[in-house]
C-alpha cells in the first residue's frame, strides 16, 4: 500500500534521486568516530541542530499556554510551570535548551575555526554560520524577557540601554525595540513577535542555506 | 542517464518518464573506510544524540527552570543580570575604558570588531594553510578572545551577589495589605525605593517580620540606621505613627 | 550484492529506526502530555451559590441572575449566569439552564406568540416545554440542562448545570 503511494508520487515528481543523494552520500573516514575517537568534535553541529529542533518543538507547545501580555505573562508562565502536567519539564527543556544550543554552537564554531574549515571554498557557509550565531543570540535576548519576571525586565532594560549608546541610530533603535519610552506592554508583544516569528523564520532560512551548502561542498578534508 | 533527443516525460511535465530505481548503493562502492550516510553513519550520530538527550532530560528534570517574582519595573533596588552568555559583555562595561566617556569602546568598538572579524575570518586569514599551528595570528587572536571571554564571565560571576539577587527575585506569597492606610504612606514616602513595593527589601533590608515595636520604627524613620539616612521620613507624627504600626504588623 | 550485505543494512535500518524512535519519544512525550493536560484534568468542583429566596419562586418560570467565581487557568473572574427557576406541581424547584441545546443561543420563556408557555430560542426557533423537554420537530436534540440545586435557610443554591438524559 505504502509502496504504491510512494510509486504514484515518485512517477510524477521523481523524488527518489532527492533523498537517495542524501542517504547514499559517502561519509569520509576522518569524521567517523568508529575510526578516530577524536572525530567526536564533528558532532557539535549535529547536536546544535538537534537542540534547535527541540527548541522549536518545546516553544510551539509552550505557546499553547503562554500569554504575551504584561498582566498575564507571568501568571501564565507560573501556571504552566506549576499547574500543568509536565509543564516544569517542557519549560525546562526550552530554558536549558537555550543555554545548551549556545554552548554547542560555540563548540561547533571553534571546531570549524581551529580546523581552518572556513577557508576557500567554504567562505560563504562560514558567513551564514556566523549569522546563525547572531540570530541565536537574538533569540536568547528576546526570549529572556517573555516570562516577565524581575530579571527579565531588568536585563532587557540594560540591554536596551546598551543599544541606546550607539551613535546616531541608538535612540531610534531603543524606541524601535521597546516600542516607546518604557519597557512595558508594547515591548513584551514586540519581543514576543520577534522571538516566535521573525527570528525563527530567519533561522530556518539560514539553516537551510547552511545545509544545502554542506551537501553541495561536502565536509572539509582531514587536516 | 538518458538525456536530449528522444527523451520521454511524465505527461506534460519536465519529470523524465524513465525512473531511477530506488536501490541503495552497494557497500562495495564505498572505498577505503568511508561509509554510507544512511543508515551506517546516521546511526552513530543518532546514538550520540540519544546519549545527549538522556543527559539533557536528566538536567531538565533535576533542575527546575527558574522563575522570579512578577516584574515590578518601579523596583529600583533590583540588581539586573543578563543571561550567562551575555555576562562577558556586561562585565566589559564595568571597566573604566569601556564605560563613562569611553562607553562606545565597550558597546560598539570592541564587540563590533570581534563580531566583524569573526564574520570576515575567511578574508582576513587567506592562506591555504589549515593547521592551527601554521597560522599563528588567527589561532592566537581566537585564543586571546576565548581567554578574555572566560575571564570576563568569571569576574562577572564572582562579583555578583547571588544570594542577594535570589532574595530580591523570590516569589513572595505573603501578600502585603495594600489597602492599609499605612501602605499609602509607605508608598507616598521614599520608603518604597529601597524597601520595595512588597516590603521585601531591595537596596534596603526587608521590612517583613522585623520584630520591632512601632516606637522603634518611628525612631529609625526619623534618625536613620546603618545605610539609611536620617530624616528619611518627611511628614507629621500622625502619619508616621500609622506607617510604623503598619510595618510592625508585617509578619513573616 | 551478497545476501549478507542486505541483512547487515536491514539490521542497521532497524537499529536506526529504534534509536530515532527513542529520541522522538523522549522529546515528544513530555510535550504531548503537557498539551493534552486539559483533556485529562479532573472536572473542577464548583461551589453552590445562593441565587434567590425560595419565597420568590413561583409556578411560572422566572429568570434569576447569579454570579460565580470562574477559574480559567491563570485567569480568575466573576461570571454572571442565569437560570429559569419555577416550582413544579409537586412543589419541587426546577432550575433550567438558559443555553439552547441546539447551538448555544439563549432561550426565553413565552416569547413565541404561536406557542405560549414554552421556552423559545430565537436563533432557529427551537422550543422546549416548561420542564425543559425539547419539542420534537424543532432543532434541539436534547432537553435543557438542569442546575444542581439545594435549599438551605429559605434560600436556593445552585451549582453546575448538568445535561439530562432522554429526548
Amino acid at each position: 500500500m505504502l509502496q504504491k503511494v510512494y510509486d504514484w508520487v515518485d512517477e510524477r515528481l521523481d523524488i527518489t534521486p532527492l533523498w537517495r543523494d542524501v542517504a547514499d552520500h559517502e561519509v569520509p573516514e576522518h569524521v567517523n568516530p568508529a575510526h578516530h575517537f577524536s572525530a567526536f568534535v564533528y558532532c557539535f553541529g549535529g547536536l546544535t541542530f538537534f537542540i534547535t529542533v527541540i527548541q522549536i518543538l518545546s516553544g510551539m507547545f509552550l505557546a499553547m499556554y503562554y500569554a504575551p501580555d504584561i498582566v498575564n505573562a507571568w501568571e501564565s508562565v507560573y501556571y504552566l510551570q506549576n499547574q500543568v502536567a509536565f509543564g516544569v519539564i517542557v519549560r525546562g527543556m526550552h530554558h536549558w535548551g537555550a543555554s545548551l544550543v549556545i554552548v554547542m554552537m560555540f563548540l561547533h564554531t571553534l571546531r570549524v575555526f581551529f580546523q581552518g574549515a572556513y577557508k576557500k571554498p567554504r567562505e560563504l557557509n562560514w558567513v551564514v554560520g556566523v549569522l546563525i550565531f547572531g540570530v541565536m543570540l537574538g533569540l536568547g535576548f528576546t526570549g529572556y524577557l517573555l516570562p516577565w519576571d524581575m530579571k527579565a525586565v531588568f536585563a532587557t532594560k540594560v540591554g536596551i540601554q546598551i543599544a541606546e549608546t550607539i551613535p546616531v541610530i541608538g535612540p531610534i533603535a531603543k524606541t524601535f525595540l521597546s516600542s516607546g519610552e518604557i519597557i512595558g506592554a508594547q515591548t513584551l508583544t514586540r519581543f514576543f513577535a520577534i522571538h516566535v516569528f521573525f527570528l525563527p523564520a530567519a533561522l530556518l532560512a539560514l539553516m537551510g542555506a547552511h545545509f544545502i551548502m554542506i551537501r553541495k561542498q561536502g565536509i572539509s578534508g582531514p587536516l | 542517464m538518458h538525456r536530449g533527443k528522444g527523451m520521454k516525460f511524465v505527461g506534460d511535465s519536465r519529470v523524465p518518464a524513465e525512473r531511477k530505481p530506488n536501490v541503495p548503493k552497494d557497500y562495495s562502492e564505498y572505498p577505503g573506510k568511508t561509509e554510507a550516510f544512511w543508515p551506517n553513519f546516521l546511526l552513530k550520530e543518532w546514538m550520540v544524540g540519544a546519549v545527549f538527550l538522556i543527559g539533557y532530560l536528566i538536567l531538565t528534570v533535576s533542575h527546575e527552570s527558574p522563575l522570579e517574582r512578577k516584574a515590578d519595573p518601579t523596583d529600583a533596588g533590583y540588581i539586573p543580570l543578563p543571561d550567562w552568555y551575555f555576562l562577558f559583555l556586561y562585565q566589559l562595561l564595568k571597566y573604566k575604558y569601556a564605560a563613562g566617556d569611553y562607553v562606545l569602546i565597550g558597546t560598539i568598538v570592541i564587540p563590533g570588531l570581534a563580531f566583524g572579524a569573526l564574520l570576515l575570518a575567511p578574508w582576513l586569514d587567506r592562506s591555504p594553510e589549515r593547521r592551527p599551528s601554521r597560522r599563528p595570528v588567527a589561532t592566537g587572536l581566537m585564543l586571546l578572545a576565548l581567554i578574555s571571554i572566560t575571564y570576563l564571565t568569571w569576574e562577572s560571576v564572582v562579583t555578583h551577589d547571588w544570594n542577594k539577587a535570589a532574595q530580591q527575585g523570590k516569589i513572595i506569597t505573603s501578600k502585603v495589605d495594600k489597602k492599609d492606610p499605612g501602605y499609602e504612606i509607605f508608598k507616598g514616602q521614599s520608603c518604597i525605593g529601597c524597601h520595595g513595593s512588597e516590603l521585601s527589601g531591595g537596596s534596603g533590608p526587608s521590612l517583613i517580620g522585623t520584630g520591632l515595636k512601632p516606637e522603634e520604627i518611628m525612631k529609625i524613620a526619623r534618625k536613620g540606621r546603618g545605610a539609611m539616612p536620617a530624616n528619611a521620613f518627611k511628614g507629621n507624627d500622625a502619619d508616621l505613627k500609622k506607617l510604623a504600626t503598619f510595618i510592625s504588623k508585617q509578619k513573616k | 550484492m551478497s545476501k549478507e550485505d542486505i541483512s547487515r543494512r536491514q539490521f542497521l535500518n532497524y537499529t536506526l529506526t529504534g534509536v530515532g524512535g527513542f529520541m522522538a519519544a523522549g522529546v515528544l512525550m513530555p510535550m504531548v502530555r503537557f498539551a493534552i493536560d486539559p483533556v485529562l484534568a479532573k472536572e473542577a468542583n464548583q461551589d453552590m451559590v445562593a441565587v434567590t429566596e425560595v419565597a420568590k419562586i413561583g409556578d411560572e418560570p422566572k429568570r434569576f441572575n447569579f454570579k460565580i467565581k470562574q477559574k480559567d487557568g491563570w485567569y480568575e473572574s466573576e461570571v454572571t449566569l442565569s437560570a429559569w427557576v419555577y416550582k413544579n406541581g409537586k412543589g419541587e424547584i426546577n432550575a433550567l439552564s438558559p443555553v439552547c441545546k441546539h447551538l448555544g443561543c439563549t432561550i426565553d420563556w413565552n416569547t413565541d406568540p404561536g406557542h405560549p408557555n414554552q421556552f423559545y430560542c430565537p436563533c432557529h426557533g427551537g422550543r422546549y416545554t416548561k420542564d425543559g423537554t425539547n419539542v420534537k420537530g424543532t432543532p434541539p436534540l436534547a432537553p435543557l440542562d438542569v442546575y444542581e440545586s439545594k435549599v438551605k435557610d429559605g434560600k436556593l443554591y445552585l451549582g453546575k448545570a448538568k445535561p439530562r438524559k432522554g429526548a
